[in-house]
């Protein structure tokens, strides 16, 4: 989003030239002397010299004047009649955009009507009625013109009349008029000034060709169009005459259309960083790597350390997480928002933003053969094999993987044949058997369907279905449930359950969550993550029921539901934890919990706690206070400080 | 209820017409059937219902930030099916609305200074001097600092925007607030922070509540009485800890059961199917396509919400069950 305060720097060529070209013609007389209609027979098609920089037209007039006068008029005729266009199609779209009904009736038959007529004909036809003139090319080109303001108008005000803002403003009593031009319009002014710029390139070159046709500008006037008829006759003579007002036409267009990219680059959100949205970052190889004895073990994240790869000095998202998945597990992460939950899973399918850098760390994996592999060393095309083959991952919306112009089953059968060679139908027969496990009723009917006909609960279903296609050893699901309703929730969470007993193999299932009652429900093991750390680590029941780490004890404290007894018509207040969590770049010293901690003592902004292991390797927590911590550790520093 | 309610609504209904079947029929997708409730001064009335309940549907509906058909809507002694714009105008200082989606209610390019001045402006409060105190006031009642007030929205987390929203809804003093998912976007521990403030500005401002969720904890705990949809049908509706501690609809006693809880050992209440379409509903009870105690009875008649209880309706025919 474009701060209005700063200036952006990539603005700043485009607007200087356009400026320049616009100002310019219209300080002509600054600039020369000459009269722009003087006749001065005798000095017919003179050769440019010192009085005369760019010599005389066929009339003997001065070409500087004519080309700077012309510019005033050609740049006069567009600009007005774009303007007039803008204010009457903004007028129109935002009529019919707030008001719905009869107004967007109006709105979209009157342009629908100008938009039938042929633009040049429609002037022609105009002109022809009207006589010449810059009025009557004003009048022509805002007639032209105003319905694609209307357009644009009505289709974008749409998208941000219905957005809860808008919603907030006519609650709060605020006047239709007062929502339309304070809250509506300055939200939409992004693309009309693209297309305001995009308008008046094309008005300029239209008045420049009625202009040529006579129909324009009426001589002895100047404009571009009319120097352009002019030189014409004399072209094999004197070439200069038509280079002249092309140039300016040229020029003037050019920079215009220059100013337009910029700007929509500039105001649209996306645009400063697309080029690094699809890239990906490749996983660190590192020769450090421990090796994996245990045949159990699907796979090991090991000390991962992930950082900001842009905007100064790299932030570090996600620091020090070891994580091991063992087959028939289910591991859960656990986090807020920005905890590095997603992340620390997304190195793991070797799928990081480019945003994000991996900066140290290793990720290793056992694949279905049974061999262990670091992702690091492996090259592009192994790690998408990887990808499906062995890990699979589901995410929160199933709507946003589904393509919602494609049934199901062409979507399945895709999937099955870009990992497995096989017949079309094997292909379907796979992709119907692969619904029954999920639970399907009827696979054979329903997988016919398109994926807007299936309630959220049943696409998910189809999304499982379709990561389970090559029998990965590792699913990873992130926030598989967010989205759905409760009683739909549960079916899911039985359904992954019930998988993970069947599959052969055993499947390991990485469950990322910030739900701890569904936690509760799925997870073996649970971490979890604080400000790109893990806090606390171990069996799920030992760290749900009796929780270490003061985090965690106060997640589970904030839930209402870990409260049966307390209500807030009764005075009684949730245990909150006070403030919010941390941005990457500005963690405290120490721990970096101790700021937002009922317990935090003087050492914890000294010293930066480890992972903590209990005396029987089970759990691990990352606090001085925790029953783990080393004993000595504390006394000494406190007396150290 | 003892108090005249602030607001009662009578058989509230909504439907969309969706395209035509024959040449001259609509089709029409009813997603509100006949509800009606009231909210005392004061009260928090929870709302919890699955997606497709119509229960954000209400809440605009009494706000009439969309077109309804009812009985009755009274609000504060007004007939707001009768009243007219101007009227509604000045009555929307009373009515406020909290949203879902702390992004997207905010306008991305006002400051926070001007968003809670729309609010007052609407309503010509606090001009001039007085201006500036207000606004401070207001800032530091939702627990933020006076000098965001010239930021922009992208410059806070979500539960920040979200008090910005409360601060908005506020501004204006309203003796009744619509809060849609008020809570649902934030983290747990934002979440925990959010309940506590918007509690205590119910009990300084004696505001009352209707609280929009489909989180039945966070209900329960807010509200003196909740309220449960299925379809834009009312299956129950009771005092909050009636209502989730011993259900008597089985709709709702299955909601309940299948919420994940770190306490309760899981004893599933399992649904069959899928939620029906609001284009196909069944005959006679809506639930009965997925209740597990439906009996031939069921399909027959609409059952009407009984008393199971004091203040404690529900709308089940086997009241022999639960």
């Amino acid at each position: 989003m474009m701060s209005v305060r700063s200036f952006p720097k990539r603005m700043i060529v485009p607007s200087l030239l356009l400026a320049a070209l616009i100002i310019i013609p219209f300080v002509a007389p600054l600039i020369t002397a000459e009269d722009p209609v003087k006749i001065a027979v005798r000095y017919r098609l003179a050769a440019p010299d010192l009085a005369h920089w760019l010599g005389r037209d066929e009339f003997g007039r001065d070409r500087l004047a004519r080309v700077l006068y012309g510019g005033q008029v050609s740049l006069t005729v567009a600009f007005a009649a774009t303007t007039i266009a803008c204010i009457i199609g903004t007028f129109f779209g935002l009529i019919g955009a707030y008001f719905r009904g009869p107004s967007e009736f109006v709105t979209s038959r009157l342009s629908d009507i100008v938009l039938c007529f042929p633009p040049i004909l429609l002037a022609l036809l105009v002109v022809t009625l009207f006589g010449p003139g810059a009025g009557t090319l004003v009048a022509v080109l805002s007639v032209l013109y105003f319905p694609t303001f209307a357009r644009i108008t009505f289709s974008e005000a749409l998208r941000v009349t219905s957005l809860d803002f808008v919603e907030a403003s006519r609650a709060l009593g605020t006047p239709s008029h007062r929502i339309v031009l304070g809250t509506i319009l300055p939200n939409i002014a992004g693309p009309l000034s693209v297309q305001y710029s995009l308008t008046a390139a094309a008005a300029i070159t239209i008045e420049s060709g009625l202009s040529f046709l006579g129909l324009g500008v009426v001589p002895p006037a100047p404009s571009w169009g009319q120097m352009i008829r002019g030189a014409r006759q004399f072209m094999n003579q004197d070439p200069l005459g038509i280079m002249i007002p092309c140039a300016a036409l040229v020029l003037t267009i050019y920079a215009i259309n220059f100013f337009c990219d910029r700007l929509r680059d500039t105001l649209d959100p996306k645009g400063a960083s697309s080029s690094s949205m699809d890239e990906v970052s490749k996983p660190l190889a590192l020769a450090d790597a421990p090796a994996i004895r245990d045949p159990n073990v699907v796979a090991v994240i090991s000390n991962l350390r992930l950082e900001t790869a842009r905007f100064g000095t790299p932030a570090a998202v996600v620091e020090d997480v070891s994580l091991t998945l063992r087959a028939n597990q289910c591991t859960a992460l656990v986090g807020e928002s920005g905890s590095g939950k997603s992340l620390s899973s997304l190195a793991l399918m070797g799928l990081l933003p480019g945003a994000i850098r991996q900066a140290s760390g290793t990720l290793q994996l056992r694949r279905k053969s049974g061999e262990v592999v670091d992702l690091g060393f492996l090259d592009a095309r192994t790690l998408e094999d990887i990808r499906g083959n062995d890990i699979a991952m589901i995410f929160q919306e199933p709507m946003t993987s589904l393509n919602p112009i494609h049934k199901i089953s062409d979507q399945m059968i895709e999937a099955i044949l870009a990992h497995r060679p096989m017949s079309k139908a094997d292909a379907r027969a796979h992709a119907i058997q692969l619904l029954k496990r999920v639970g399907m009723n009827d696979a054979e009917q329903r997988i016919d369907s398109y994926p807007d006909q299936m309630s959220g609960g049943m696409r998910q279903r189809v999304m499982i279905g379709m990561a389970l296609t090559c029998e990965p050893r590792l699913l990873i699901a992130d926030e598989p449930t967010t989205a759905l309703d409760v009683t739909i929730q549960a079916e899911i969470i039985e359904l992954l359950q019930s998988l993970r007993q069947d599959q052969g193999s055993g499947l390991s299932l990485l469950f990322i969550s910030h739900n701890l009652g569904v936690v509760a429900d799925i997870a073996d093991r649970v971490a979890v993550m604080y400000s790109g750390q893990i806090v606390e680590e171990g069996p799920a029941d030992q760290i749900l029921r009796d929780p270490h780490h003061p985090y965690t004890r106060a997640l589970i404290e904030s839930m209402p539901s870990s409260h049966e007894e307390l209500h807030s018509t009764g005075g009684d207040r949730l245990p909150a934890i006070s403030g919010t969590p941390p941005l990457p770049s500005a963690r405290p010293s120490g721990c970096t919990f101790r700021d937002r901690c009922p317990i935090a003592l003087p050492a914890c902004a000294e010293i930066r706690p480890a992972l903590y292991p209990s005396a029987d390797g089970e759990r691990a927590v990352r606090c001085l206070r925790a029953p783990e911590a080393p004993a000595g550790l504390m006394n000494h520093q406190t007396e150290a400080a | 209820m003892t108090a005249a309610p602030l607001l009662d609504v009578r058989n509230l209904k909504k439907s969309y017409s969706i395209g035509r079947s024959g040449l001259f029929s609509k089709r029409s997708l009813k997603v509100l059937h006949d509800v009606s409730f009231s909210v005392a001064p004061g009260e928090v009335l929870g709302l919890v219902g699955e997606s497709g309940s119509g229960k954000s549907t209400i809440g605009r509906a009494i706000l009439r930030l969309i077109d309804s058909q009812s009985d009755v809507m009274r609000f504060d002694g007004q007939d707001l099916n009768t009243i007219s714009p101007v009227r509604m105008r000045s009555l929307r200082k009373e009515m406020q609305i909290i949203f879902q989606d702390p992004y997207a209610s905010l306008d991305p390019r006002k400051t926070i200074r001007a968003v809670l001045s729309e609010a007052l402006d609407a309503h010509d409060l606090h001009k001039g001097a007085a201006r500036q105190p207000r606004l401070i006031e207001l800032i530091k009642l939702v627990g933020l600092d006076p000098s965001f007030l010239d930021r922009r929205p992208h410059e806070f987390s979500g539960g920040q925007r979200q008090r910005i929203g409360i601060a908005r809804a506020l501004a204006v003093e309203p003796s009744f607030i619509v809060c849609d998912e008020a809570v649902s976007a934030l983290d747990v521990s934002i979440q925990a922070q959010v309940l506590n403030l918007l509690a205590d500005l119910r009990a300084k401002t004696g505001v009352s509540l209707l609280f929009i969720s489909h989180d039945l904890s966070v209900v329960r705990y807010i509200s003196n009485r909740v309220m449960v949809l299925y379809l834009g049908r009312v299956m129950e509706v009771g005092p909050a800890d009636k209502v989730h501690f011993s259900p008597k609809h089985p709709y709702t006693a299955a909601l309940v059961s299948a919420e994940p809880s770190l306490r309760r050992e899981s004893r599933r209440i399992r649904l069959t199917g899928d939620i029906p379409s609001p284009l196909a509903l069944p005959s006679g009870c809506i639930f009965r396509s997925r209740c597990p105690y439906a009996q031939p009875a069921c399909a027959e008649t609409v059952p009407p919400l009984q008393t199971v209880g004091d203040q404690h309706q529900s709308a089940c025919l086997r009241t022999d069950i639960l």
